[in-house]
């Protein structure tokens, strides 16, 4: 292999099958990817649920994860945030001339690593190589399917006053580890990215209950954009407890220096689920055990007052609305 | 939070609320301050005869009109590479706003210290840097270092366009504003306790120096209105683990060697007498406006913006006819509107006074 890719190796000829032999085929190989035009999969049983997810991120490598563990994540935990279990992926990589080989096999081996974590196959795939400076880096785009078991119907509307809202760990670390990365402000801090598959967070929960109302995934926007979106859709209002919100105390920090909120940043690995709230303990405890779920915690509960707004009781017990991000936070976050 | 503490804010969260006199006006002249305030909801705990009044203590909020304008003219017309503050970007100017100016090509970086400023300019020789200095004695300091570095350094591609402001005499200025201030907590570090001695022996003002957590913020509350029970001027230092008496003398050393006060605009407010900074004759080679001879500019604010009765506390930020409608963060007509710390902005990201 060279040590960097050429345009060349998204030609279709030799040095295609080269690079997928030497990189893709050594790492997704499983029954279901062969080389013929696409996938034939076997049936389904139940509702399937679909997603698709582009990812840009920059840098494509940061503490915690790169651009390939974040593009199965991504699309992994979408489709898990409707209740199913992901089962096929198909990837596309678009690749700048001139990309390091070892960087895009490090990228590519963080991918089927957490595709085995998971227990997901990549079924197909498509890699195109771009001129220089026409893509920067690698953009990786992900589709996933996954089957809904028949009793769970999730969704941001199925919000119901009296629910409780819990998320499966501290918030923000993604956003905040990306924004370091970065190092526009110079600021120095030890930040790792949340970046995880949460399937089996989602597992975990199914234990307890089918019941579920909402699960979500804390993506761009942070937890506070996702709240509002539950608050927007189910027409009800969200009260969260401000010292209930498990932030770590470097991001608070962070966020502290640069006047952010933490809420607001982006995760990677975190759920934000609305379910009754008889179930709260027994969820709470269930996340704790299952990975990247030791920092589950309550954070506050569905209301039916304020109907469309998130209402944050402060630490001095005050309530005040929690204020919608404004414009732009990061771009190329995920 | 111990328990301690917590019991300290309980009380004094039940003085403010208890509050039975007559109508008391208190002015936090800090951003910071009117940020938290509306942050932790202070402003629903209190009872209706007592009124805070958010003041012209965001750099941002008065910085003039005029000065957006120079600093626009110097990135398009002499083709400067000016670092800002990320807060002064969408300021409106007379004709645009720095953000307006970079869709025109001109060159706006953000930093984050006035010396990020120095080290671009020693990276990129071939650029005139102009580094947009204001604020108030948080960030002058950082400013003067700056420019020292720079005059240490060689540098003849890095300038200041200073705007710096104090505030020993915008107190004056707004003293019929209100019956009390909250005292900028972060100031105060650097003048400690002397100004506020001085206003209340020679002007008969009233305050206190605040801190920036809930129980401090509701401590310094409860301290002014025992204060102003009692009916003599007053000050007080309720922020006693940053704040010390005699403040920074090293710091206020710094800014006198480097800077000169001068009269100066306040948006909104006007020309306040020597409540401005420029620098000092021997750093004029680093001086942006007799470097490029920037000519003189008057800047027209929109005149249907109300940002100065706002900030003297006249008017609610919802009483201008801009607020909300033609004026929100996203596009604001205003200078109070654009900074997270800004009357305009805390009060529309929070959604007015009460819940």
């Amino acid at each position: 292999m060279n040590e960097t890719i050429t345009l060349a190796h998204g030609s279709g000829g030799r040095q295609t099958n080269e690079l997928i032999a030497s990189l893709f085929k050594k790492y997704f190989d499983n029954d279901l990817l062969t080389a013929d035009d696409a996938a034939v999969l076997p049936r389904p049983e139940g509702r399937l649920s679909m997603s698709t997810d582009g990812f840009i991120v920059s840098p494509a490598e940061f503490p915690g994860g790169n651009i390939g563990k974040l593009s199965i994540c991504g699309t992994v935990n979408d489709i898990a945030c409707m209740g199913a279990k992901p089962l096929y992926l198909t990837c596309g990589f678009v690749i700048e001339e001139g990309f390091e080989t070892a960087r895009l096999e490090r990228i590519v081996e963080a991918m089927a690593k957490t595709c085995k974590e998971v227990g997901v196959k990549i079924v197909a795939g498509d890699t195109k190589v771009a001129g220089k400076g026409q893509v920067d880096g690698v953009f990786i785009t992900t589709t996933g399917i996954g089957v809904i078991p028949d009793d769970v119907n999730v969704g941001g509307a199925c919000a119901k006053p009296g629910d409780c809202i819990i998320v499966s760990g501290d918030v923000g670390r993604h956003g905040c580890t990306i924004l370091l990365e970065r190092n526009e402000f110079k600021i120095k801090a030890d930040v790792t990215s949340d970046c995880a598959p949460l399937s089996s967070a989602v597992d975990a929960l199914m234990g307890v209950t089918h019941d579920l109302h909402v699960v979500r995934d804390a993506t761009r926007g942070g937890v506070g954009t996702v709240l509002y979106e539950i608050a927007d859709q189910a027409g009800v209002g969200i009260e969260l407890n401000d010292r209930d919100i498990p932030v770590d105390e470097t991001v608070q920090g962070v966020c502290d220096m640069l006047g952010l909120n933490p809420l607001y940043l982006a995760c990677e690995g975190r759920l934000v689920i609305v379910a009754p709230s008889e179930y709260a303990e027994d969820l709470v405890k269930a996340l704790r055990t299952s990975p990247y779920g030791e920092k589950a915690a309550v954070i506050g509960q569905v209301t039916e007052s304020n109907p469309g707004k998130v209402v944050m009781k402060t630490s001095i017990g005050t309530k005040t609305i929690l204020p919608l991000p404004g414009g732009e936070l990061l771009p190329r976050i995920c | 939070m111990s328990d301690v503490k917590k019991s300290a804010a309980e009380k004094a969260a039940e003085i403010i609320q208890n509050y039975d006199g007559p109508p008391i006006r208190i002015m936090e002249v800090c951003g910071t301050h009117t940020h938290d305030i509306f942050r932790l909801g202070i402003r629903n705990l209190l009872p209706e005869n007592i009124r805070l009044i958010s003041g012209p203590g965001c750099p941002v909020c008065v910085t003039p009109v005029g000065y957006i304008d120079e600093a626009v003219w110097l990135a398009l017309e002499k083709g400067c590479t000016l670092c800002t503050f990320g807060d002064l970007i969408k300021v409106p100017g007379t004709e645009m706003s720095l953000a307006g100016a970079r869709a025109k090509g001109a060159k706006v970086d953000m930093v984050y210290s006035p010396v990020d400023a120095v080290e671009y300019a020693e990276a990129h020789p071939d650029e005139q840097v102009v580094f947009l200095a204001v604020g108030f004695e948080t960030t002058t300091p950082a400013s003067c270092v700056a420019v020292r570095k720079a005059k240490e350094k060689g540098l003849s591609n890095f300038s200041l366009l200073v705007a710096n402001k104090t505030m020993d005499n915008a107190y004056l200025a707004l003293k019929s504003s209100a019956d009390a201030f909250l005292y900028p907590g972060h100031v105060s570090v650097l003048t400690g306790m002397g100004v506020y001695e001085r206003l209340r022996d020679e002007h008969g003002m009233s305050g206190v120096v605040c801190g920036f957590t809930g129980p401090e913020i509701l401590t310094a509350l409860a301290v002014i209105i025992r204060g102003l029970e009692k009916g003599e001027p007053f000050c007080a230092n309720a922020y006693p683990r940053v704040v010390t008496e005699e403040g920074s003398p090293e710091g206020r050393a710094l800014i006198a060697e480097t800077m000169e006060p001068v009269d100066t605009e306040w948006r909104g407010l006007g020309v306040i007498p020597q409540s401005g900074l420029k620098l000092r004759d021997e750093f004029a080679a680093f001086d942006a406006r007799k470097k490029f001879d920037v000519p003189n500019m008057e800047g027209r604010a929109n005149p249907a913006c109300r940002c100065g009765e706002v900030l003297q506390g006249k008017i609610r930020p919802d009483q201008c006819p801009c607020f909300g409608k033609a004026c929100v963060p996203e596009h604001p007509v205003g200078a109070c509107m654009v900074s997270d710390e800004g009357a305009c902005s805390a009060f529309y990201m929070y959604g007015g006074e009460q819940l």
